[in-house]
């Protein structure tokens, strides 16, 4: 980083099916709860960085922009970043770099997403604009099935069983129950993941991470200093669909974003501690953690079987993940960071790791960040 | 915003392209395919093709890793706007799949309640005594006063066992307010009107419709969609209440389930205009017959 960023602020709604809120009540709520926390005075927000991804399709809105900025006195100058599911650590990423140029001092970074204003099946049909529509799309694939796809071969190729894939939603869900903003915040057993309804071959019910509304908001800042500094801030991309890919059974772009934000932070791997990666499906955890380089090729879930066992090797997604917090799309890769934040200050760790991506594995964007006080 | 005719065309292009055998690298089974597909779970493979190419396709049939898929390019859906979106979906090579052998025709009558399907069906059968006959349905429902011997009554676990043993070769569950029933058709009753060398006559809904042309193939059903009078919705559906009540068989509680199903099937019709290949609005009932009568004669060569 060119430039010593900090997380000066943050704040989130609970996730969940909010049906007497707005798109705009959900930003304004998290970006308030963020300026409280940070003891700053929304004049001093230069720049507003809005993540969304869904407002045209379910909430007949464009210029997201104007629509955050109009929550401040001052109407600061705003827009709008949008990678699907990645949106959130792509507008975290935007704004690193106005504060790395200098052109901006202070940001607001807003992720917000309110899903519950459509149908099930029109917001299933939105999302598969993360997948690609001229590839993909006609062959009546979803974004449950695209993650069938590359469970059923992940399965293939490693002989996870579905009783072991199980036990992800089970630690997700189990790690959720003392988080406050989490859309579920019930144990969950993985014999009852394994016995609920089929989605998409061999994906369950329960391996889904669920449709929720819900946004949170980052306070980056150069000039205000705090004990969480944004030590690596890194991007990288792949093609949108995966019929373009040597293989579906790892994401490249989490490889090489990884590997960049290592080196950027000038840290080693076992440096981190505490993770939060990007659980849209149970097969994508296991995936990740190895993708991340914490577990070798279809070894991923024995990370979980350690955690379930309650001899953690690492923190993973100690707030209940996309699984058990909910996916308001755009708003999980700010969740992650503030939530990766919330850990290392409980737990007094040093450094943590938020991994958010978009599509599957199109769009990937990694934060690490470190507690100077631990 | 994919039922566009700009996009439709050129992914026949690109479907076109796609028409090779290949091997399957993964596949999963869509519970919930997207609106546009129907109703039922669709396996979607990823395909290496022999160029080396991987595409995502429709499968046919249970898959596994590592099979040899053969191209067959069919039509995929019809949108609202009735045009014709095509695929290429993809068939076990392994098994030599025969020419299905062509088992005769069957005469579907589809409407929603009150139309006059019965009414017409008992028409065409005296008109065609010598060429057609009723096929009975299967229920699980209670015998009521006004069932005219198109019946057939049975307990639910028993139409449950039939359907597991494919003896029924179409089913639905129509729930209703008060119960939960199912109707279908069993092969035997089919086969039998065939070996007499008649032409087997239902009287459908949709679901029914759907599975009997998977079962025997769409070509081997001559399909009439029968809708009440009217421009709009409304007043169709107020035709059919009008109907409903004019033959005074049903319960007013009954005719609100009915009314219930009939919106549905309103739907449904706009949707699925492949299952048809006459829609014909009754209108009167004798030039409507008449009609019928020229196309069933056509194929009959009575």
């Amino acid at each position: 980083m060119r430039q010593d960023i900090f997380l000066a602020g943050s704040g989130l709604t609970r996730f969940g099916e909010w049906w007497e809120k707005s798109l705009r009540d959900l930003m304004s709520e998290a970006a308030t709860a963020a300026l409280r926390s940070s003891g700053m005075s929304p004049l001093e927000i230069d720049l507003v960085v809005v993540a969304n991804m869904l407002a045209e399709t379910a909430n007949d809105q464009a210029g997201l922009g104007a629509l955050a900025s109009s929550l401040f006195p001052h109407r600061p100058p705003a827009l709008r970043v949008e990678a699907a599911c990645g949106s959130g650590s792509l507008a975290l990423h935007t704004a690193c770099a106005f504060l790395e140029s200098g052109r901006a001092k202070t940001v607001l970074v807003l992720g917000a997403e309110k899903m519950t204003d459509a149908p099930a099946n029109a917001v299933a049909e939105a999302l598969m604009g993360a997948a690609d529509g001229e590839l993909d799309a006609p062959s009546g694939i979803t974004f449950p099935g695209i993650f069938g796809l590359i469970g059923q071969r992940y399965m293939h190729e490693y002989d996870l069983t579905r009783e072991q894939l199980s036990v992800v939603s089970a630690v997700h869900h189990r790690n959720a129950m003392d988080n406050p903003f989490a859309h579920f915040r019930q144990e969950l057993s993985p014999e009852a993941v394994s016995a609920s309804p089929l989605v998409s071959d061999p994906l369950r019910l329960f391996d889904c991470s669920p449709v929720s509304d819900g946004a949170a908001a980052c306070i980056l800042s150069t000039a205000r200093r705090s004990p969480l500094r944004i030590a690596a801030s890194q991007v990288a991309s792949d093609t949108l669909s995966i019929t373009e890919r040597p293989t579906i059974v790892s994401f490249p772009a989490t490889r090489e974003a990884m590997s960049r934000a290592l080196l950027e932070a000038g840290i080693e791997r076992s440096d981190i501690r505490a993770v939060e990666t990007h659980d849209c499906f149970s097969i994508a955890a296991v995936i990740n953690v190895e993708d991340l380089g914490f577990a070798r090729e279809g070894e991923g879930i024995r990370l979980y079987e350690e955690a379930y066992a309650g001899h953690p090797s690492l923190f993973v997604n100690m707030s209940g993940g996309l699984k058990a917090c909910g996916h308001p799309v755009a708003a999980t890769g700010l969740k992650q960071l503030i939530d990766a934040g919330k850990h290392l200050e409980r737990a007094s760790i040093r450094y943590g790791l938020a991994h958010n991506f978009g599509g599957a594995g199109a769009a990937c964007g990694i934060h690490i960040l470190e507690n100077i006080e631990a | 915003m994919n039922n566009c005719a700009p996009i439709i065309r050129r992914s026949l292009k690109r479907e076109r392209e796609k028409f090779l055998p290949g091997v399957v690298l993964s596949f999963t089974k869509l519970m919930h395919p997207p609106e546009r597909f129907g109703r039922r779970p669709r396996i979607v493979g990823l395909i290496e093709l022999e160029n080396g190419r991987r595409v995502l396709g429709a499968l046919l049939s249970d898959a596994f890793i590592g099979q040899s898929v053969r191209p067959r390019m069919r039509l995929s859906h019809v949108t609202a706007e009735g045009l014709r979106v095509y695929e290429t979906a993809y068939e076990a090579a392994g098994k030599a799949v025969a020419p299905q052998a062509f088992p005769g025709y069957i005469l579907a009558l589809t409407g929603p309640s009150g139309v006059g399907k019965s009414t017409i069906s008992r028409m065409l059968a005296r008109a065609f005594s010598e060429y057609a006959a009723s096929v009975p349905i299967l229920t699980t429902r209670e015998q009521k006063p006004g069932d005219e011997g198109e019946y057939v009554y049975t307990a639910r676990e028993e139409f449950e066992r039939l359907q597991r043993t494919g003896a029924i070769v179409a089913a639905t569950r129509i729930p209703s307010s008060s119960e939960d029933r199912r109707y279908g058709y069993r092969a035997a009753d089919i086969e039998a009107i065939w070996s007499a060398g008649k032409l087997p006559v239902v009287v459908t809904e949709l679901h029914l419709l759907e599975d009997l042309a998977r079962h025997y193939g769409r070509r081997a059903i001559l399909s009439f969609g029968l809708l009440p009078p009217g421009r709009t919705k409304r007043a169709k559906l107020s035709q059919l209440l009008h109907r409903l009540r004019a033959r005074g068989r049903d319960s007013e509680e009954h005719i609100r389930d009915r009314l219930k199903n009939a919106e549905r099937d309103l739907a449904f019709f706009r949707e699925r205009k492949d299952l048809f290949d006459h829609i014909v609005v009754n209108e009167d009932l004798s030039s409507m017959l008449d009609y019928m009568r020229k196309k069933v004669s056509g194929l009959s060569g009575a």
